[in-house]
């Protein structure tokens, strides 16, 4: 199986933090569902993978190639999103995404307006004017409108209502279905347990599961226990 | 790059920078301290960075396909264009307090700086003291302006304490010259402007970039 992104022991300290050692891989074609408590260490891992968030040490690379030096081309090929949209409160949707299509060569102007009309999205509205859930959808918008390969996503169902999230996941399927690799962080299990292939478990900074759902539930989960159950289970040891 | 600059223009820029491009035609005032109009200039782009701020504008740059030093080099593009419109702005009345009202009487009596190309050295000055006193500093943590501003504007009062100063020690009368005269003088002093413009803007953006690489968004 191809590896899309690869991320070996990538480090990243704060004076009261520390995300120790992260390794792990998207691969096309694959729903990552990545799990941890509030203050694991999910987002500071995106960020992280994006050089929004500069790391001490680690390697991270898309489609072959270091992060470092090449994250035009390899932003071209990613779609990535930070929850709801809260940029630009007080312009026009339609005026944001005027200029960020001039970014992206293979901007899909058919499958923003698919997009644009499944999420219910009026473009002559300003983010301002949006709900929590809305403003998710709008920033969903930008990442799926540019062919992306790979989606990371933090948090893209926080603030939906259980019909948008469930769209949102079928969404999710559609795309790995057609080759693209998606990685979103979550701390609401039944989103994995619906469309997740992977978990990656975070816990204080360090992964502490990699594998395929089937996996988890063979290794973690103890007798008729859910992936609820089993990871509040292991939350709760871990604070023992 | 190209692209972000375009974005700059038309996403992030407050129109205020845009109409302050106008404060370059105060060279026209006689007794007025044209330097200030420059200074008003600097306050016109302050407010696109505040804007920029208050619109997340840094998040929002940092999800497009650009790289971190991009998004420094983008925002010194956009000063840069701004002041350099500003610069040709001012210039038409200095060419013509220079030229076809050289001799005109209120310019003549006018106390304070001529506009000459004295005067265009030390806008040049004062905008490369701009570029490296507030935009070096903004990228200092990529989104703190108020120290960075209030240090540029402690020191732009001192460039136009300066410019309005140093005409009246009779050794320097020669820097307020009207049309023509002492032409070497004012073109030494233009061309002393440019290369420190250029200078402080190219070593404030290489520090910025170092800097700002740094920074966790």
């Amino acid at each position: 199986m191809m590896a899309l992104c690869e991320i070996k022991d990538l480090t990243k300290s704060y004076p009261s933090f520390r995300l120790s050692d992260i390794s792990f891989s998207l691969n096309a074609g694959r729903i990552t569902g990545f799990i941890g408590r509030n203050g694991a260490g999910k987002t500071t891992t995106i960020k992280s993978m994006l050089g929004l968030a500069q790391p001490d040490c680690g390697e991270i690379r898309y489609f072959d190639l270091p992060f470092s030096g090449n994250e035009r081309e390899i932003k071209q090929r990613i779609g990535f999103s930070t929850g709801a949209v809260n940029y630009y409160p007080k312009r026009k949707i339609k005026h944001i995404v005027a200029v960020t299509k001039t970014f992206y060569p293979n901007w899909d102007e058919r499958a923003y307006k698919e997009y644009l009309e499944l999420f219910s999205l009026d473009e002559n509205k300003m983010p301002c004017e949006l709900s929590e859930g809305m403003k998710v959808k709008c920033n969903l918008l930008l990442a799926l409108s540019h062919k992306a390969e790979i989606l990371i996503l933090d948090e893209p169902t926080s603030g939906l209502d259980p019909f948008s999230r469930d769209e949102l996941l079928t969404i999710f399927i559609e795309l790995k279905n057609r080759g693209v690799a998606v990685l979103f962080s979550t701390h609401i299990t039944s989103d994995i347990e619906k469309c997740a292939d992977d978990i990656l478990y975070i816990q204080n900074g360090k992964i502490v599961a990699h594998c395929s759902k089937e996996e988890f539930a063979a290794n973690c989960c103890k007798d008729g226990e859910t992936l609820e159950e089993s990871i509040l289970r292991m939350e709760r040891d871990n604070r023992i | 790059m190209i692209t972000l600059l375009k974005k700059e223009m038309k996403l992030t820029a407050s129109p205020v920078s845009y109409l302050f491009i106008l404060f370059g035609l105060l060279a026209f005032l006689p007794g007025y301290p044209i330097l200030i109009g420059t200074f008003f200039l600097c306050l016109g782009l302050f407010q696109s960075f505040q804007s920029a701020r208050e619109a997340n504008d840094m998040l929002y740059t940092a999800l497009l396909p650009v790289a971190k030093r991009d998004m420094v080099k983008g925002k010194y593009m956009f000063c840069i264009v701004i002041e350099l419109c500003y610069v040709i702005l001012t210039t038409v009345p200095v060419l013509v307090r220079m030229t076809v009202w050289s001799d005109a009487a209120v310019y003549r009596s006018n106390a304070l700086m001529n506009a000459n190309l004295v005067y265009l050295g030390f806008v040049f000055l004062m905008l490369g003291l701009f570029n490296l006193i507030f935009v070096g500093g903004f990228f200092k943590t990529g989104y703190q302006f108020a120290r960075p501003f209030v240090a540029f504007i402690i020191v732009a009062f001192f460039v136009v304490g300066i410019g309005e100063t140093l005409f009246h020690i009779p050794a320097l009368s020669a820097l307020n010259a009207f049309g023509f005269t002492h032409i070497g003088l004012q073109a030494g002093v233009w061309l002393t402007g440019t290369v420190a413009f250029t200078w402080l803007t190219a070593v404030s953006m290489c520090r910025a970039i170092k800097r700002f690489e740094r920074i966790d968004l």
